[in-house]
């Protein structure tokens, strides 16, 4: 068979320890309540795994696009309350792409807002619902054929919270000094856009999954009318549908993954979003209702993954935007070119 | 339980590029009524241009007349036939899943007399499982063999037989040890072949489908004699053989695409119009959809060929598939919101009747979906199925 590229399993492997460790419930939580998790970020940001992907050479951890959602599966699996994909994959890609110095701590990225680059790199203009904003050192973003970078601490930050209760924050700037390259070929809003939502599905891909497990232990435990819940095929069929949502989503995400690592990936990234998109509604609604009112409780964590992926499920283009991509690819592909675009994706 | 992303070889994807040249001067776009899916017109004389390229029996034996092919071989060139409507009908069955039963659990002298031709595309299959007390509830078969010199007598019921009229063949899950009181019903079952039009005893008659076509049959038996040589591996062994059998239906292509000549053919008529907001999200998601479920399938096939038992993947595959097929063909009706006739001038309309008339059957042919998912749940659960 063909040989697709494959992610060293030592990856996988220490990222889940260090998650599994890290992110317990309690954690999460207490993630939550404080607006960030600095001793979460700390552990992770010891094993260079916020720079995966960014070149060695320009400060970042070396490795493939593959690794680094690799990570991010992990992370929407463990529900890791951390900025993971805007310091690395996202605002890192940016400013390494650009040229410009990628910082120590936290990179955020804005991917809504009005920024204008000024004369002498002065940045003005408000940006929306910015991932850990209050945490970040730079927020990155590219505009007018520029990349650019802004110290944070110069921006007036209003703290907002993501439906997941992670933050996404609102920042204005005004004529802040920023470091300011020319963008390359290819470096744009629209590239960004693709790339966040190839971010947010190999996070969604790893919380189905993790919701779906969940789902399957609890109705097993769960008793009623003298034995567990799943043994009643009304409940059996919660399971199915959510494992084949978490089946979907990762081999959805997958796909794109390896699709943008070889080339274009647009096809497979916008199928990608919008099936992940439509798996997270399913797969949420089949879980809270295997779980009863248990799932509707914060003392259970049915709610940390259920509750990020209805974020990242609108988070770089919703069900609507992703399917008149989509439909455009089709319509363009024609008739005789339909079954060639399910197949062939990008490539045909 | 894990899909792996898989992607076609070189020599795959030139196996796929031959299938589609080979379609595209046959049945070129407008020259023939596409079927749906599965679901296609039985065509003696395709089955033998296709069994002349090497694409029947692909999966067995070269010995017995097959291709030693892998199950992606397999799974390329049956998407390309099923998405075209290509008219696989007669030889679908026997490629699908009588050939394999024959050849892994028939004896030499079996697999002579019916894999060589079944590879040629000249012998078409029934199956014989359902009957007038047992659907899902497969085990409870009553078609009960008596034991005879060299032989079973048979008597009893199949119905729901598709095209026993067309075929030549069948193989039928008869009972050929009396089940005992409080005993195990899935012991004491045998499958047996029979040939469906020189069986003294054997009658053959229509069960019309809801739209008065004539697709199911009832076969009737009235001590019908079946020599001992007719009957598949072990006396007895039936159940599990029948579940091995089951398991080949499951999962593939024939489970998703059924509705896709009918999409295809709906882009054709509007081709050249400017596609509004609707139509494009139509086109986008079920693209989207057919991409994904295509990549389950698919790995589903690596699987197979990794010499696995997919059952729980197959299973989960098959119910997801035929599920939006029917959700497709929901959204096809909203979105035309117009009279449907089968008489309609345009072969969009006509194909879209087709699915809105046989649609229900196919989340239940081949296991209903609540037999999946009670087949799924238990894989899922990690409990025997």
């Amino acid at each position: 068979m063909s040989e697709l590229e494959t992610v060293d399993p030592l990856i996988t492997e220490t990222a889940n320890r260090l998650f599994g460790e890290l992110c317990t419930h309690e954690a999460i939580q207490a993630a939550e309540d404080q607006g960030d998790a600095p001793e979460i970020w700390a552990a992770f940001a010891e094993t260079g795994f916020p720079w995966i992907s960014l070149p060695e050479a320009a400060g970042g951890s070396g490795g493939t696009l593959l690794d680094a959602l690799e990570v991010l599966r992990l992370v929407g699996y463990h529900a890791a309350p951390i900025p993971a994909a805007e310091t690395g994959m996202l605002g890192g890609w940016l400013l390494t792409s650009g040229g410009l110095e990628l910082p120590e701590g936290i990179v955020t990225v804005a991917s809504d807002h009005s920024l204008t680059i000024g004369d002498a790199g002065k940045v003005s203009g408000t940006a929306s619902m910015v991932p850990w904003g209050r945490s970040a050192e730079r927020l990155a973003f590219v505009a007018d054929g520029k990349v650019a970078s802004v110290p944070v601490a110069a921006a007036t930050v209003v703290e907002q919270r993501a439906l997941s209760g992670e933050p996404r924050d609102t920042l204005t700037f005004d004529a802040t000094a920023a470091d300011v390259a020319d963008a390359p070929s290819g470096i744009d809003d629209e590239s960004l856009r693709f790339r966040g939502a190839l971010s947010r599905v190999a996070m969604m891909g790893g919380a189905i999954e993790k919701m779906s497990q969940l789902t399957v232990s609890y109705t097993n435990e769960r008793q009623q009318f003298g034995r567990p819940i799943a043994r009643f095929q009304a409940v059996q069929a919660h399971l199915v549908w959510a494992a084949q949502d978490a089946a979907l989503g990762r081999m959805a995400a997958e796909s794109a993954g390896h699709a943008a690592y070889r080339g274009d990936g647009r096809f497979e990234i916008a199928a990608a979003k919008l099936n992940c998109n439509q798996a997270a509604t399913r797969a949420t609604k089949a879980c809270h209702q295997a779980h009863g009112a248990m799932g509707m409780t914060q003392e259970y964590p049915l709610h940390h993954y259920s509750r990020r992926l209805w974020t990242w499920r609108t988070e770089y283009g919703g069900t609507s935007e992703w399917s008149r991509w989509v439909g455009a690819a089709a319509a363009e592909a024609g008739a005789d070119g339909l079954y060639p675009l399910i197949t062939g994706g990008s490539a045909a | 339980m894990r899909f792996t992303p898989t992607e076609l070889t070189a020599d795959e994807l030139a196996l796929q590029a031959e299938v589609r040249a080979f379609l595209a001067e046959e049945l070129p776009p407008g020259s023939h009524e596409p079927g749906l899916g599965m679901s296609a017109r039985h065509d003696k004389a395709f089955s033998k241009k296709m069994a002349e390229r090497g694409w029947v029996g692909m999966a067995l034996p070269t010995e017995w007349g097959g291709h030693a092919r892998t199950a992606v071989d397999r799974f390329i060139v049956v998407e390309e036939m099923l998405r075209w409507g290509a008219p696989v009908g007669y030889h679908w069955v026997a490629d699908r899943q009588t050939g394999a039963v024959i050849n892994k659990f028939g004896n030499d002298e079996q697999r002579a007399r019916f894999l060589p031709q079944i590879c040629a595309g000249e012998l078409g299959f029934s199956i014989g499982m359902s009957e007038p007390d047992s659907g899902s509830d497969l085990a409870s078969v009553s078609t009960r063999a008596d034991r005879d010199d060299g032989g079973w007598i048979v008597n009893g019921t199949k119905i729901w037989t598709s095209n026993a009229h067309t075929n030549d063949w069948f193989i039928c899950l008869l009972r050929t040890t009396p089940l005992e009181e409080g005993g195990n019903k899935r012991e004491g079952l045998s499958q047996v072949l029979i040939d469906i039009h020189n069986t003294p005893g054997l009658e053959l008659g229509p069960i019309p489908f809801l739209n008065g076509e004539h697709h199911f049959n009832e076969v009737s038996f009235t001590d019908v004699f079946v020599p001992d040589e007719n009957v598949v591996g072990q006396a007895g062994m039936g159940w599990n053989q029948n579940t091995t059998e089951m398991a080949y239906e499951r999962g593939g292509p024939d489970r998703w695409l059924s509705p896709f000549s009918t999409v295809e053919q709906l882009l054709r008529e509007t081709s050249g119009t400017e596609l509004g907001d609707r139509a494009l999200e139509l086109f986008g998601e079920l693209t989207a959809r057919w991409w994904g479920i295509r990549n389950l399938s698919l790995s589903v096939a690596r699987l197979i060929d990794a010499g696995e038992a997919p059952s729980v993947e197959s299973s989960l595959v098959k119910e997801m598939g035929t599920r939006y097929e029917v959700e497709l063909i929901e959204k096809l009706v909203e979105f035309v919101d117009d009279e449907l006739t089968l008489d309609s001038e345009s072969l969009f309309r006509r194909l879209l009747s087709q699915c809105v008339l046989t649609g229900p059957g196919n989340t239940i042919r081949g296991g209903t979906i609540e037999i999946l998912r009670s087949v799924a749940s238990k894989g899922l659960q990690g409990l025997p199925a």
